[in-house]
């Protein structure tokens, strides 16, 4: 098991530069998640670890060993791939041993390690069947018995669980964490769902256009984001934005919207009058209160899940969701109140998007 | 199950002047071959034999020293098609894998070298053959049917490469293989079916090729299939139709095998289950 650090890499594909200056460092045995919108260099950076894409400038370093010019085949790391890449005309015993009969290992090792990881992943029974007569969940099985059989410094995983569906999506994730925690291998994966990065990471890292935008544990990000598109990326439904400009007054701050509302903002909210200001408000955070305690807002749509009741709010002029875990009543064209606790709320410059953070 | 049954009859039905079409020639062939010599002329002509003479074949066999055209076209055919595989297969491996300058160019000028009747290039072909010292020789045929085929087998097999996710290879390499090895155990297993198709393209071109074959050809020991069955027909006073429809038959034999050996790659689509 070994390191991952990654120092000041860039990617250009001819004269467009798709990596810019990538710094992250993954410690042993902790599982990193890269998670950004799609196009954001996260499965680029992701191949050249893994050796498939050149690096451009800087140092992608294994352990102690820098590897930008290491082929995949000598790097000692293992990748799921997303679309599994079984090889077909292999069956399942074959494709998971590939690799160790590259390596010239005697058999009875082959066999031992095999039936090892076909036990762990409960593949026993499809040894012998051929890649294109398992289930999509079994493949996604059978693409992590290939990283597992080979004792990796690394384990690489491009999106392994987009092609599943919801429900399945939902165990393989539970069953990779599970996996980590028993083999505590130094793992990177890469995702677009902020769900699989909040639930699986020891670290996440959100990326944005070639960038990081911000490094640190899934609840550090959700509680502290450092800018606006880390809190709209993490947390589903995302965070409420109200946008406005700050009004300062006899030391009271607060935040006046397009259409004249006023909210206050907590007393030592770091804003200067008249600076453009972001609120933002996570739906979980908001409640119903007495209109006299409250802000006015209008029911528009309710959308109970059945865990919960999400509703959308026309409130300031703006649509607010919120989510309850009560169940209640509540019509379209309600007038309601809701409200918050002072330190749920975040501030953001309306300018930069960078969050303002009270002294 | 009423209404398949229908369906497949009315397409039967539409579908037989075609096979009539196709097998009329192959039946006037079959029957006039196993005609005894004095029926092949007759009025009003007969649609069927007297007598079935298997013995016409033996006969044609030794007649027209068949046995060393077959050889021939077998070699001819044969090295033609591998050597056409041989050097395909890299081209079209680096056209679909790799970018290099010039890509569209080459595809470009692959294409146009088959707009280009081989008739026109006999002459300069045989000028080139004459310099080579190859006249005369089989391998010139190898050669340039080779040439002629590689067009085709490079555009087919790189669009068939294509459709063979990267992916795979590259989980190949991350297991540990090298270009190389990831080529054979990997790649090429895969590309089987596309291998066996062009082969078959390949071998039938070069089995029917009579143009060239005339022309670099000029001993009747080195005759192909197409040229000594022709050189039973041309500048003779008499011809023996009923050897020259024997030795149709048996030339359109070796061909059916080839088919009918390769055919199951046509149909088995291995790249299925790699990727979702």
């Amino acid at each position: 098991m070994a390191s991952v650090t990654i120092r000041n890499v860039e990617k250009v594909f001819g004269s467009i530069k798709v990596i810019h200056g990538v710094d992250i460092e993954v410690a042993e045995h902790e599982f990193v998640v890269l998670v950004g919108p799609s196009g954001c260099g996260k499965s680029t950076l992701l191949r050249m670890i893994a050796g498939l894409e050149t690096i451009s400038s800087g140092d992608i370093m294994i352990g102690e060993r820098v590897v930008n010019k290491v082929p995949a085949r000598d790097r000692d790391i293992a990748m799921v791939f997303q679309n599994y890449a079984l090889y077909p005309h292999m069956n399942i015993f074959d494709n998971m041993g590939f690799s160790l009969k590259l390596r010239k290992r005697p058999k009875s090792e082959i066999d031992r390690k095999v039936m090892e990881a076909a036990e762990t992943l409960n593949l026993r029974p499809y040894l012998q069947r051929s890649p294109a007569q398992l289930s999509g969940g079994q493949r996604q099985r059978v693409a992590m018995g290939r990283a597992l059989v080979r004792d990796a410094q690394v384990f690489l995983f491009d999106e392994p669980l987009s092609n599943l569906d919801a429900k399945l999506r939902v165990t393989m994730r539970t069953e990779i964490k599970a996996l980590h925690q028993r083999l505590k291998t130094t793992s990177v994966y890469v995702t677009h769902d902020q769900i699989e990065a909040m639930t699986m990471a020891d670290r996440i890292v959100v990326m944005r256009d070639g960038r990081v935008e911000q490094v640190g544990a899934p609840l550090e990000l959700y509680d502290r984001p450092g800018n606006l598109f880390v809190a709209d990326f993490l947390g589903s439904p995302s965070m409420n934005f109200i946008e406005g400009n700050a009004r300062r007054s006899d030391g009271a701050a607060l935040l006046e919207t397009a259409n004249g509302s006023q909210i206050p903002l907590p007393e030592n909210a770091p804003v200067v009058d008249g600076q453009p200001v972001v609120l933002g408000l996570r739906p979980e955070h908001l409640s119903l209160t007495d209109p006299e305690e409250g802000f006015a807002a209008t029911v528009k749509v309710v959308e109970p899940t059945g865990a919960n009741v999400e509703v959308f709010f026309d409130f300031a002029g703006q649509e607010v969701c919120a989510v309850f875990n009560e169940r209640y009543p509540l019509v379209a064209g309600q007038k309601m109140a809701i409200s918050w606790l002072p330190d749920k709320v975040h501030l953001f410059d309306g300018v930069s998007g960078q969050r303002l953070e009270s002294e | 199950m009423q209404s398949k049954l229908i369906r497949s009859i009315v397409y039967w039905v539409i579908l037989s002047p075609l096979v009539v079409v196709i097998l009329f020639p192959f039946g006037v062939m079959f029957v006039t071959a196993v005609r005894p010599r004095d029926e092949l002329f007759v009025f009003p002509p007969t649609w069927w034999f007297s007598e079935f003479r298997w013995g016409n074949f033996a006969e044609m066999w030794v007649k027209t020293s068949f046995g060393q055209a077959l050889l021939n076209s077998v070699y001819v055919s044969v090295m033609s098609t591998l050597l056409a595989l041989a050097l395909s297969i890299p081209a079209a491996y680096a056209l679909s894998r790799y970018r290099f300058p010039g890509k569209g160019a080459y595809r470009t000028f692959l294409l146009m070298t088959q707009m280009m009747s081989p008739i026109v290039l006999v002459l300069g072909l045989f000028r080139l053959m004459v310099a080579l010292g190859m006249v005369n020789n089989l391998n010139s045929l190898v050669l340039t049917y080779a040439a002629f085929n590689m067009a085709f087998t490079i555009w087919m097999l790189q669009s068939y490469f294509n459709t063979i996710p990267r992916d795979l290879e590259e989980a190949a390499w991350i297991d540990g293989a090298t270009h190389f090895s990831s080529l054979i155990r990997i790649f090429l297993p895969l590309a089987v079916p596309a291998m066996a198709v062009t082969g078959i393209f390949s071998f039938i071109n070069a089995w029917n090729e009579f143009v060239l074959a005339l022309t670099m050809i000029r001993s009747s020991d080195d005759f192909t299939l197409p040229v000594q069955i022709y050189s039973q027909v041309a500048g003779r006073y008499q011809v023996e139709w009923h050897h020259v429809m024997a030795g149709t038959v048996l030339a359109t034999v070796p061909v059916a095998i080839v088919f009918s050996w390769l055919q199951k790659y046509l149909i088995r689509g291995m790249a299925l289950g790699a990727v979702k």
